[in-house]
């Protein structure tokens, strides 16, 4: 594989992912409604995870751009029109995910994809509201309870879809080359 | 999720045609209006000012032609949700990090209830920025299709090519992205309509059963990323068989002009948001 085929194949993934998180955001797909007052757990930050782990920090970093651009555009409330709060945070999702990734890949897969999605989850949770309570929206009392009631079914759903799906990617893609 | 159809009129940002001064204006212009604007309306707490820059930010809806009933539409649905977080803000919040030239009044306090002037100002102003912005993201959006909008980004991003940005490829992945949607939407609408037909119950847990929700979602969400990439394998092959390489010599079809127009309302507002950056302290009130 040769610099041009790295660089179509990254250009290529990174707008596919990035598609999808704005159409989790788009369809309200990318909530699952958790009986707290904020009201929805998101995955929509999944692709920017997905991004970091399959294709490198700069992938995972782009699709995290496009997310909170477009959660910035999309939002309906206050704290989310804040691009600190909405853009800036969701850059690092997909880069903590692949250093996670990476650190973790030559002692198991699996491990690495379930931990990597559970870092990119934290990394979104924690530095959004964090930058809504130095933002003066929130205390930190009600980000700290926000973030255990959201931040632990994110976390666990975060998981699941990111192992299925790179275990089942990579697993097809395995077969195809055999088959070809 | 009652209506399936629903999920393929997605209009994100729709372009609505005109010929006002905003939409004839070129896009760099406008995203140069909008950064600076958005810049001035982050740092200033004050009230004078919010309400100075949300003057600017109608007349400018108004010039764009666009009624302010049409921007502020799809707030409606979270409108409890907005009052509600306000109301919380409001009693709970009531020595904010707001540095505010007024004195602070207490108006109320009783037991973790603690309502303060500077408190209110923080839920006023919040409300007042939060209207600023979907005006201008409205600007952008419906007064610029979003082709000229990714052109105007990558020629803003090209002078820090030297720095290794991409400028080129950041423009084609947001170009991407948004071709993509519709039709990833439509697989979604496909996917939906099989797990349905096979008696699945979507997005039927509701509030109180996440796990059962979580699943139903999964049934969607799985097959949905491995549609998206079996389509990107499809595009990547395409590209590569069309011998792509990259911005570089590459030419386009539309050349953006500057106008005289767009270099004065630039200046403007540069000015202005200097001028509302600079002296964010002085209001006085």
């Amino acid at each position: 594989m040769n610099g041009t085929d790295k660089l179509v194949r990254r250009v290529v993934t990174a707008g596919v992912l990035a598609a999808i998180a704005i159409l989790l955001g788009a369809t309200r797909l990318g909530f699952i409604p958790v009986p707290t007052p904020a009201g929805n757990a998101t995955i929509m930050h999944v692709p920017a995870i997905l991004g970091g782990i399959m294709e490198g920090p700069a992938v995972g970093g782009i699709i995290g751009l496009v997310f909170g651009i477009f959660s910035f555009f999309q939002a309906t409330i206050p704290m989310f029109k804040d691009p600190f709060v909405a853009i800036l945070p969701r850059i690092f999702i997909g880069i903590t995910a692949w250093l996670t990734y990476i650190a973790l890949r030559r002692l198991n897969e699996f491990l690495a994809l379930a931990v990597s999605a559970a870092v990119g989850t934290l990394t979104n949770t924690v530095l959004v509201l964090g930058a809504a309570v130095w933002r003066g929206y929130m205390t930190p009392g009600v980000a700290f309870t926000v973030g255990i009631t959201h931040g632990l079914p994110e976390i666990a759903v975060a998981v699941i879809i990111v192992v299925a799906v790179v275990s089942t990617w990579k697993g097809l893609a395995r077969r195809r080359h055999a088959r070809l | 999720m009652q209506d399936f159809a629903l999920l393929r009129h997605i209009t994100i940002g729709q372009y609505l045609p005109g010929d006002s001064l905003v939409h004839r204006m070129d896009p760099r212009a406008k995203i140069t209006v909008v950064l600076l604007l958005s810049l001035a309306l982050t740092v200033n707490t004050s009230y004078l000012a919010n309400i100075l820059l949300l003057g600017i930010c109608l007349a400018l809806i108004r010039a764009a032609g666009i009624s302010l009933r049409y921007v502020l539409n799809g707030v409606r649905p979270a409108l409890p949700f907005i009052i509600a977080l306000s109301l919380m803000q409001l009693a709970f919040y009531g020595n904010p990090s707001v540095t505010s030239t007024l004195p602070v009044v207490t108006f109320l306090r009783w037991g973790p209830i603690f309502i303060t002037s500077s408190g209110l100002q923080l839920v006023l102003v919040s409300l007042a920025r939060f209207v600023d912005l979907m005006i201008l993201a409205s600007i952008l959006t419906n007064t610029t299709p979003l082709a000229y909008l990714a052109y105007g980004l990558e020629d803003m991003l090209r002078p820090f090519g030297r720095l290794g940005v991409p400028a080129h490829e950041i423009s084609l992945i947001f170009i991407l992205a948004l071709r993509f949607v519709p039709l990833l939407a439509e697989q979604l609408e496909t996917l939906a309509k099989a797990q349905a037909s096979r008696g699945a119950d979507i997005g039927a847990g509701g509030r109180w059963r996440f796990w059962r929700t979580a699943r139903a979602m999964l049934v969607l969400i799985v097959p949905l990323f491995l549609d998206a990439f079996r389509r990107a394998e499809e595009l990547i092959v395409a590209m590569e068989a069309r011998c792509y390489a990259g911005g570089r010599g590459r030419t386009r079809l539309v050349q953006l002009q500057m106008q005289p127009a767009d270099v004065i309302i630039i200046f403007i507002t540069a000015l202005l948001s200097a001028g509302f950056i600079w002296f964010r302290r002085s209001f006085p009130f």
